[in-house]
């Protein structure tokens, strides 16, 4: 109620204003609309969708305004029978999702209401939104920048993290400042972008009697005192000379209370069990080295991540209350195939390396060879991806996309999946775009995936005809031709998971409409990955911006 | 401005040094004396890999609270498939109502306490938090006692069935309406069980959640109950002839009286009993 008093408020203020001077007014509306047919052939059943409620989606309408200096936000959010925030269960809520005013001040920018903003590359604070994921962690509260020139500002904030249309209840604040400097000379210029951010979080007295409440259930020799408060530091920079760019960031966390799966818990009955409450201090070492020199490109990353789970409350699991962000080492793959074993960057012990090489042969011919490696701090195998991708372009008539990917996957740690073999994956991938006329053209995506684990092998083809600028027409089936897990009748078959849709677009409109079954799998957006069971329904997106 | 900084980060890491705070006491959960027993209704699964640490919980729970507790392991659908090492399957449709009516609930191992509403869109009754279980039993175990539940359970060597009789009497007038759910439970069953990413082959499963004598959401017991009028009930239910199951010396029979409208399913008594003859 008081929120929406609030945002009566800010654009009763714009319109007064209005009349006054001209200000812009912009936005953006986002919508999906599911329908769920349920198909027990591909485990598309018992989540409340598919069971009675048939229909469920979401929808976000942003609203911004401008004027002298100020910038007034809000954003209608709606979750109707939504499978977004618990793909096995309903959700449904509507409100005010977020609302913020910034005013510009000189050199002071002030902020309040829900803000998404991160210190670093998140490591340490990230306030962002995730909308696949149901992931907005906006900080409900203040910030305010002072610019000491063009190069140096130093931003404070503080406030309580956003949890759906509600807060959580314990406080985070912190500090950043960040700068420019510009070293060596005009012919050899050699630049820093220096940064440093803090953050500290404190626990609400309704989350450490929770914390309380578990520690009395603990054996004496796993209790500890818990804290109220953490800081988390983090210390940060960009170097560039000429080709070479280097970015380092170190992240510390003080003694922090989280919940550590991998940590053997002593019962008063019975066996020892895995996972408890403990508090530790954790660290991130993150570096990326890229160099380009003429057709070559290197980018060089490494990332040591112990004990960086960073949560309102540490009772809190799987993606809710995260108050920082991991990158993932790994390289983001985008077709269906190569994407299908993703891995979610670890919080409490991860070895990562990537290494990146592109060169362009010619204009038309341009090559792209990328390995990742992640395990755990003990040595334990995590990820390994070998992907290779040659782009050759001819003329403006077609272009061919083609390469192999071979890929080790930890089921066990990923999905939590007990006694499952490491996946190996070899992918070799084709994508063909030919283009009839400027308007018309043919995109055609052909994978085979060959593993004797979890699923077993893949198919997967993919036509798609566009008719610019208003239409794309497309049909795709992926193919479970060797079969390695039972459905739900018990039976292990072979099963083909097609897709149809279309699409259209209008100005900044664009409208599509598809008729899906989807394999149960690791859905990741932007960098955070969770399983998502199968789908089978038709689905319905829309999205412009005004 | 760059001293501006340094200063800053100077600043911060001074402050830090200053900030010594006092951390709560982590006691004992006192036991209360009353005469309450609270239901425990776990969702559990045997493929399901945290399970076990709620299984530990459960069975801290009984010994730190003896005959307070009654507790049943519900295996209805969500990761309760047998493992590929498994001799039994502890699913039920009825179990699968269950725990389709407990939702919406984030993951197993969850447990409802008393089905006490929760106040989270994730989790209306049962949490996954394992550690706050014990917590809930307490503070369900301080609430005053409002209705007797008298309970008897006995093995008809004959037939082979189980007589269950069951006697509420309210100790104050209880505004209304009232369901009665009554489970049986079978414990001590060796099975496999995932456990993190191993399965074990030797788990002892315990209150395993076999039958209901009653819908799974309960009969109706009564409407605007009045002080001291007992109501009697009387349930037989023959368990079937299966190979290591429904062995009558680990059968344990739970009954539970509990609101029955949409919106509030609070049990205010619970009674347990092992059979007899």
């Amino acid at each position: 109620m008081f929120r929406n008093i609030l945002c009566l408020l800010f654009f009763s203020i714009a319109t007064f204003s209005y009349a006054q001077d001209k200000g812009i007014i912009s936005g953006a509306f986002e919508t999906n609309a599911n329908i769920f047919l349920r198909d027990s052939a591909i485990n598309a059943i018992n989540i409340p969708q598919y069971d009675h409620q048939f229909f469920g989606g979401e929808a976000w309408l942003n609203l911004n305004y401008k004027i002298k200096g100020f910038t007034f936000g809000s954003r209608f959010d709606m979750f109707h029978n939504s499978n977004l925030r618990n793909p096995t269960g309903s959700y449904s809520g509507t409100g005010i999702g977020r609302w913020y005013v910034k005013k510009e001040i000189d050199k002071v920018e002030i902020s309040a209401g829900y803000l998404y903003d991160q210190i670093g590359s998140g490591f340490i604070f990230r306030a962002f939104e995730t909308r696949p994921l149901f992931i907005d962690n906006a900080l409900y509260g203040v910030s305010a920048k002072y610019q000491f020139n063009e190069n140096w500002h130093l931003m404070g904030f503080a406030g309580k993290q956003k949890n759906a249309f509600e807060t959580y209840t314990g406080n985070i604040k912190g500090i950043r400042t960040e700068g420019f400097v510009s070293l060596g000379t005009e012919e050899n210029p050699l630049t820093l972008a220096p940064g440093f951010g803090f953050v500290n979080r404190t626990l609400s007295d309704e989350y450490m009697n929770a914390v309380v409440d578990v520690l009395r259930t603990y054996q004496e020799a796993d209790r500890f005192k818990p804290v109220y408060n953490t800081y988390a530091t983090t210390i940060y920079n960009t170097l560039n000379y000429k080709g070479l760019s280097l970015y380092t960031e170190v992240a510390l966390k003080s003694n922090d209370v989280f919940n550590n799966p991998f940590a053997e818990k002593q019962e008063l009955v019975g066996d020892n069990t895995l996972g408890k409450l403990v508090k530790a201090q954790g660290s991130v070492f993150y570096g990326s080295l890229s160099y380009v020199m003429g057709n070559l490109g290197v980018t060089v990353e490494a990332k040591r991540t112990e004990n960086f789970s960073f949560r309102v409350d540490p009772n809190l699991t799987l993606l809710r209350g995260m108050i920082n962000f991991l990158t993932p080492l790994n390289r983001q793959n985008t077709f269906r195939l190569t994407a299908r074993y993703s891995p979610a960057a670890l919080d409490i012990s991860e070895m990562a390396y990537n290494f990146d090489v592109r060169y362009k042969f010619s204009k038309a011919l341009s090559a792209n060879v990328n390995f990742s490696d992640i395990k755990t701090l003990e040595g334990d195998r995590l990820f390994q991806e070998i992907f290779t991708e040659l782009i050759y372009k001819y003329k403006r008539k077609w272009q061919l996309t083609s390469g192999l990917q071979l890929v080790t996957y930890n089921q066990e740690i990923y999905e939590t999946k007990a006694e499952v073999p490491l996946v190996k994956t070899v992918v070799p991938y084709i994508d063909l775009l030919y283009k009839f006329t400027p308007q018309k053209s043919l995109r055609a995506e052909f994978q085979y995936m060959e593993t004797k684990q979890d699923f077993g092998s893949w198919l997967f083809g993919l036509l798609e005809f566009g008719l610019a600028p208003r239409w794309s027409f497309e049909a795709s089936g992926m193919y479970n031709n060797k079969p390695k897990k039972a459905n739900s009748k018990g039976e292990i078959e072979k099963t083909l998971y097609p897709t149809f849709g279309i699409v259209f677009f209008n100005e900044g409109q664009r409208y599509s409409l598809r008729y899906v079954k989807q394999v149960e799998g690791i859905v990741c957006s932007g960098g955070i990955c969770r399983l998502e069971p199968a789908f089978s329904g038709v689905r319905f997106a829309m999205n412009t911006t005004f | 401005m760059r001293n501006f900084s340094l200063y800053i980060i100077l600043i911060t890491f001074l402050s830090l040094n200053s900030c010594t705070e006092i951390s709560p006491e982590i006691g004992e959960a006192s036991i209360p004396s009353t005469e309450r027993v609270v239901l425990l209704e776990e969702l559990t699964g045997a493929s399901c890999p945290n399970c076990p640490k709620g299984t530990a919980a459960v069975e801290a729970i009984l010994k730190k609270f003896p005959g307070k507790v009654a507790a049943v392991g519900i295996h209805g659908k969500f990761l309760s498939e047998p493992t590929k090492k498994s001799k039994y399957d502890f699913r039920f449709k009825e179990a699968e109502n269950l725990e389709n009516w407990l939702r919406p609930w984030l993951g197993k191992p969850a447990a409802t306490v008393n089905r006490v509403e929760l106040g989270d869109p994730d989790q209306k009754y049962a949490t996954v938090v394992t550690g706050q279980w014990e917590s809930m039993v307490v503070s369900e175990l301080n609430k005053p006692h409002r209705l007797s539940v008298l309970l008897d359970a006995n093995y008809n060597q004959t037939d082979k069935s189980i007589e269950i009789d069951v006697t509420t009497i309210p100790l104050e007038d209880l505004d209304g309406s009232y369901n009665i759910t009554v489970y049986i439970t079978e414990s001590k069953i060796i099975d496999a069980q995932i456990d993190g990413n191993v399965i074990k082959d030797v788990f002892e499963h315990n209150h395993v959640l076999r039958a209901f004598t009653t819908k799974f959401d309960g009969d109706a017991l009564a409407t605007n109950m009045k002080k001291g009028e007992s109501i009697k009930k009387k349930y037989v239910f023959t368990p079937p002839i299966v190979e290591g199951l429904w062995v009558k010396e680990n059968l344990e029979v739970v009954v539970a009286v509990h609101k029955s409208s949409s919106n509030d399913r609070e049990v205010i008594q619970t009674a347990f009993k092992k059979l007899k003859g």
